[in-house]
């Protein structure tokens, strides 16, 4: 690793006063960690978030789910509230990485990262869910800006992101390796109609299956999306190529949507 | 930077530098060996420790997070000579052959038995994705987990 | 903390008894070479890498490297006082690379540094003038340069073509077969500890010995001035036979320069990287066979890719030559085995060691046969069994031992092999996306290097006065239980406890010019070995009993007790009274495998003193929307002659196959067009984790003794077993052959991962229209 030095605030304030260019916030560092050792990154300064109370946490408010940006995945797996009224959330959080990563992983590093393979921005993005920050709050739609990329100012820090309460799936296949999506798709139908996030697939990062949904506002009982046009190049790398994942996405949609049927009937 | 902090029931004040990981805290400060480093890319799960009652490993987080923490390493599952169950089990059953593995094996079971005292075997097996053993077919880790169970259930 | 010590057991032989180290593993005091207190002053190394391809150096800037804080010194081959070479066979792979590297990342120099992040961070700053080099990395290119590491072997028994000829069927195939990271959980590492009285050098090696002669190479000392020393690896399968040397003499070419002692543990990328791995293999085949399925003819023609130098190539693809006709009769038979070089990191051992590759194809083709001839795949198995119509080798050895027809069938029995398939064949007919698929293969391995010389071994034996036994041989221990069998085998020799007796860490000072542990050898070689020194150490007692107690009775030790004539004494008793009537204690004991010895030249000979044999049932089940697949159940029926330590075995047997498992359907190695390799980590590399174990695994031992007289008629354990595995490559292809149509079979190459079971699906359906 690089010289960096640290410091660990104990309220949201004190971290945004410090937050800035190689000024860098530590949350649960389950992939900024690693990429601190392969010394892909070099922060002057780590300001590590674990220690604020306020970002942690999940309560019910105006019939949504507000979820800590600084909630680890086991707990949103694990968390009552959201296994009864945002289930695909729940059994999402509960299949990322490994019980090791759950324990300190959390939704706040995952969206800030977005990387394209993580589970969650599929999530947020189906459920337009909205993302609370120290400065704004910021839709879903709005938030993922490519790979790796979001509408997070450098200064700006995620404290909680609230998710309607709605049925929804959850459904991936893994790079067998890592446990990252190969392809994965988050299901939901809010009061506009069904939604389906896909992550893990599209070169763009995390992007909704625009044809997907149409054909189930269409048409409910849809299932064929083999013939469905899928918009944005898919990715091709090592773990498989881009027919593949595409496949894959068609698969898992097929699935999700049936998971997602039982709920709602 | 200086961190006060229990590991393995003792209270200990050190001075780190901000980039030291827990692994290399523990294993050249503390000399507590047992904690392996296998892969470096956070996978392997050989430098698996209990922080405040949670396996984590200990390759992705720095010492100095662990301010005000307990840790409880492979060192400090065992009373004395008494082992733990789970330690007594991987030892009855069979559950280790080159050994490199097993700390974190112990660990990781260590803290599901805390949090699902009667777990079935498939949630032992999709608990321990992140235990990686490439001596073994996991039969007989996953065995060992089974019967550190039943011999938790029995005292 | 309290040491635990090995439980109080009489009659320890044949016995399930716990790994000796398993209280040290459960408590984490066992010691690897990373846990060994740093000696102060220790300076820590790192390997700085060559460019992203194959390069001529044409200038290689390392000031800034020099410069970088903590940094103690960089070495580079011009630092080398001696030999430049880490090839262990053939002197043709610099240690390190100077004007050219041959593959991508080749490393290029050592720095050492006060701490091992600043070694590492250093290595990083060297700045390169390179050009690059044409690199052949696919079979196409290496075909196409056809550049040899090794010279071709070719075995011939009859005229095959001719026979081919005539041949009522003929089948022509092809199948690829990837090369597996050997991923022992420990990574390479070495402690070189420099003094005026001799190098002394812990590394995690197999072959201590060599480590020893490669760093005498190196820096123009004697073997007799360096002590090697292994107490325990972390996992080894082959990686650290021959190539655990790179890293000790890294270690210690920095020790040397800088007097200090100096610690080499690889980075995993780096380890990756930088050492070699299973050897790929492209085997090409044709066979004759008839209407039964009897085959009378073949061709076999592997093209194994090796890497940039030789390594233990040679000896890798004469294994794979003497196994690519398994276990079955071949009459007229020719195998060809090109050893390609090709712009990739050094292909070395790896459990199996090229038998495996060999099997592959033939259990291939025995599918594809009895697919043409709508036969089960047993039945044409059986046909072609050693024993019913011939049982000379293609290399002229003759398979005596028929061992593996009342094997198979009794595993046909136990796993319902018949009803099972039956009932999956029907299902299949029906079924919608899930598929099924059953094999049945067998194994039968040489036992034995097939570099004859290689096969000795020796022990050293002492007996102190309180009656305590030291054994010392030349086998490492790596988690496979070698030092418990031996323990067990002098325990029972002496009729002691267990407890009494102790296996010190493996020394090159203690037991010199040793064999690798390997080839599935070590208790063997090192079993019969400490046997031998227990038989010159109870000659002595013998012959002082005697006197002492005027009698021609000859000695009883058991249950701690010497019993002679009418009398009888405890053994602590007898070994003080030795040593008081002035009776040497201590003995060596050697060992050399009796009557084996083959010629590369006229490719005949007896290469092994006996078979290891085995089979195995998997059931599969395949995804046929995704090719996502896995084993269901497995059952392994395995050959262990009369068993030293069941427990032991059994976990070599569920070990092995797990990992040929991973092999053959999961672990993929993916090289760019540079060769650079891009699957260089545990998350980009997959190996079975707790969740890929079949759901149901049954693994029994068959009852057996074996004939040729081995330490307690065992049998080697190690590698067999991996080869139970091709049941699952062949139960996947049997899954997706039914949508082929009658007589089809697919070319499901090796690993089959979820897209290489998708094509095949593909395949098959296209075939069916």
């Amino acid at each position: 690793m690089y010289e960096f030095d640290y410091v660990r605030p104990t309220t949201l304030q004190e971290a945004q006063d410090l937050v800035g260019e190689d000024k860098k916030l530590l949350a649960g560092g389950q992939t900024y960690m690693p990429t601190l050792r392969q010394r892909l990154a070099m922060p002057e300064l780590l300001i590590d978030l674990n220690a604020i109370p306020v970002l942690h946490g999940i309560c019910e408010a105006d019939d949504r789910i507000s979820i800590g940006a600084m909630t680890r995945h086991a707990e949103v797996a694990s968390d009552g509230l959201v296994r009864s009224k945002i289930p695909g959330l729940a059994s999402m959080a509960g299949g990322i990485g490994d019980p090791a990563v759950r324990h300190r992983g959390t939704l706040g590093g995952s969206l800030a990262n977005n990387d394209p393979s993580a589970c969650y921005p599929a999530a947020v993005l189906a459920l337009n869910a909205v993302v609370h920050t120290s400065k704004r709050s910021i839709e879903a739609k709005d938030f993922f800006q490519g790979l790796f990329t979001t509408a997070l100012d450098e200064d700006e820090i995620i404290s909680h992101v609230t998710f309607p309460s709605v049925p929804c799936a959850y459904l991936k296949f893994k790079q067998p390796a890592s446990g990252f999506a190969l392809a994965g798709v988050f299901a939901c139908k809010l009061d506009d109609g069904f939604r389906l996030a896909v992550t893990g697939a599209g070169q763009e990062g995390v992007f909704r299956w625009q044809q997907a949904e149409a054909a189930l506002n269409n048409d409910a009982s849809f299932g064929d999306f083999k013939s469905l046009a899928l918009e944005p190049d898919m990715i091709e790398d090592v773990h498989a190529d881009a027919d593949y994942r595409s496949n894959l996405v068609r698969v898992a949609a097929g699935r999700v949507v049936a998971q997602l049927r039982e709920q709602l009937a | 930077m200086k961190i006060s902090l229990k590991i393995n029931g003792q209270d200990l004040t050190a001075e780190v530098a901000p980039t030291t990981l827990l692994v290399d805290f523990l294993r050249s400060d503390q000399g507590l060996t047992g904690t392996h480093l296998g892969c470096d890319t956070s996978q392997c799960g050989a430098c698996m420790v209990l922080v405040n009652g949670d396996a984590v490993k200990s390759c992705t987080l720095l010492a100095v997070q662990l301010d005000g923490a307990e840790v409880t390493t492979i060192e400090g599952l065992s009373d004395g000579e008494t082992l733990s169950p789970v330690q007594e089990a991987f030892r009855e059953a069979h559950g280790l052959q080159c050994g490199f593995c097993t700390p974190g094996m112990v660990v990781s079971v260590t803290d599901l038995l805390a949090k699902n005292p009667n777990p079935s075997e498939s949630e032992i097996r999709h608990w321990l994705e992140g235990n990686i053993c490439r001596c073994t077919g996991y039969q007989n880790i996953v065995k060992a987990a089974q019967m550190a169970a039943e011999k938790q259930q029995a005292a | 903390m309290n040491q635990i010590s090995k439980p109080e057991i009489a009659n320890p032989l044949g016995r399930a008894l716990e790994h000796d180290s398993a209280g040290q593993h459960v408590t984490g005091q066992a010691l690897y070479c990373d846990d060994i207190r740093e000696p102060a002053g220790c300076l820590h190394a790192a390997m700085g890498l060559g460019p992203a391809f194959p390069a001529r150096i044409v200038a290689m800037d390392l000031d800034a490297v020099r410069q970088a804080p903590g940094v103690v010194a960089v070495f580079t081959a011009a630092d080398i006082p001696g030999e430049n070479n880490a090839g262990s066979v053939v002197h043709d792979e610099p240690l390190l690379a100077s004007d050219q590297t041959s593959y991508a990342q080749q490393p290029l120099f050592v720095v050492a540094a006060e701490t091992r992040d600043q070694a590492r961070r250093a290595a990083r700053l060297a700045k390169f003038e390179a050009e690059e080099r044409p690199a052949a990395v696919t079979y196409d290119q290496i075909v196409e340069r056809d550049e040899h590491v090794m010279p071709t072997l070719e075995v011939v028994t009859g005229d095959a073509e001719a026979a081919l000829a005539k041949a009522q069927h003929k089948l022509e195939g092809r199948i690829e077969i990837g090369g597996q990271e050997h991923m022992y959980l420990e990574g390479q590492i070495a402690l070189a500890l420099p003094s005026p009285d001799g190098l002394r050098v812990v590394s995690s090696t197999q072959h201590p010995t060599e480590v020893q002669e490669m760093l005498g190479h190196l820096l123009e000392l004697s073997s007799a001035e360096i002590t090697v020393e292994v107490r325990r690896m972390g996992g080894a399968f082959g990686g650290k036979e021959s190539q655990a040397a790179h890293t000790a003499m890294m270690a210690t070419l920095a020790a040397y320069h800088t007097g200090r002692p100096v610690k080499l543990r690889l980075d995993r990328d780096d380890d990756m990287v930088t050492t070699g791995k299973r050897h790929d293999f492209r085997v090409d085949y044709r066979l004759g066979y008839d209407d039964s399925g009897r085959v009378y003819a073949g061709t076999f023609d592997l093209a194994a890719r090796c890497g940039h130098s030789a390594d233990l190539s040679a000896a890798v693809c004469d294994r794979a030559v003497f196994h690519s006709d398994n276990a079955y009769f071949i009459p007229e038979h020719r195998i060809t085995s090109h050893r390609y070089r090709s712009n990739t990191v050094s292909n070395t051992a790896y459990r199996g060691f090229g038998g495996p590759q060999g099997m592959v194809a033939i259990e291939r083709a025995m599918d594809q046969i009895a697919a043409r001839l709508g036969k089960d795949p047993l039945d044409v198995r059986l046909e072609n069994l050693y024993g019913r119509h011939g049982d000379i080798a293609p290399y002229g050895m003759q398979v005596k031992e028929r061992v593996l027809e009342p094997l198979i069938r009794q595993l046909e029995v136990s796993a319902d092999y018949r009803q099972r398939r039956a009932e999956i064949e029907a299902a299949n007919q029906s079924a919608g996306r899930y598929r099924r698929g059953i094999a049945l293969t067998p194994v039968k391995f040489g036992i034995s290097f097939t570099i004859s010389f290689l096969n000795q071994a020796g022990a050293l034996l002492n007996i102190y006065k309180d009656g305590s036994i030291l054994i010392n041989h030349g086998g490492t221990e790596m988690g496979q239980g070698l030092y418990l069998k031996v323990a067990q085998v002098v325990a029972h020799q002496f009729g002691v406890p267990l407890d009494m007796v102790k296996i010190s860490a493996t020394r090159t000072d203690k037991v010199p010019n040793t064999s690798p542990t390997a080839a599935s050898s070590g208790t063997d070689l090192n079993g019969a070995a400490a046997l031998a020194a227990c038989k010159t150490l109870k000659q002595r007692l013998t012959r002082f009993l005697q006197q002492k107690f005027e009698t021609d009775a000859l000695p009883l030790f058991k249950d701690g007790r010497v019993l002679i004539g009418f009398h009888h004494m405890s053994y602590a008793e007898m070994a003080r009274a030795a040593w008081f009537a002035r009776i040497p204690l201590s003995a060596t004991g050697h060992f050399a495998t009796p009557g084996i010895g083959w010629d590369a030249k006229t490719g005949k000979g007896r290469p092994f003193f006996y078979f290891a044999h085995g089979a195995a049932v998997s059931e599969v089940e395949i995804d046929t929307l995704t090719g996502a697949n896995r084993v269901v159940r497995a059952d392994l029926l395995h050959d262990v002659g009369q068993s030293i330590n069941p427990a032991i075995d059994l976990g070599q047997i569920e070990g092995a196959y797990i990992q040929g498992m991973g092999w053959l359907t999961m672990e993929q190695l993916v090289f760019n067009d540079k060769g650079q390799l891009l699957t260089h980590a545990p998350s980009t590399y997959k190996i079975p984790t707790a969740t890929d174990r079949p759901d149901v695994l049954n693994i029994t031992l068959y009852d057996n003794k074996n004939p040729e007289a081995t330490v307690h008629r065992s049998k080697a354990v190690g590698e067999p077993p991996f080869m139970l595995a091709i049941s699952v490559h062949s139960a996947l292809a049997h899954a997706i052959s039914g949508l082929g149509g009658p007589g089809y079979w697919p070319d499901l190459d090796a690993p089959a991962t979820a897209e290489e079971v998708l094509r095949c699906l593909d395949a098959a359906n296209a075939a069916a229209v």
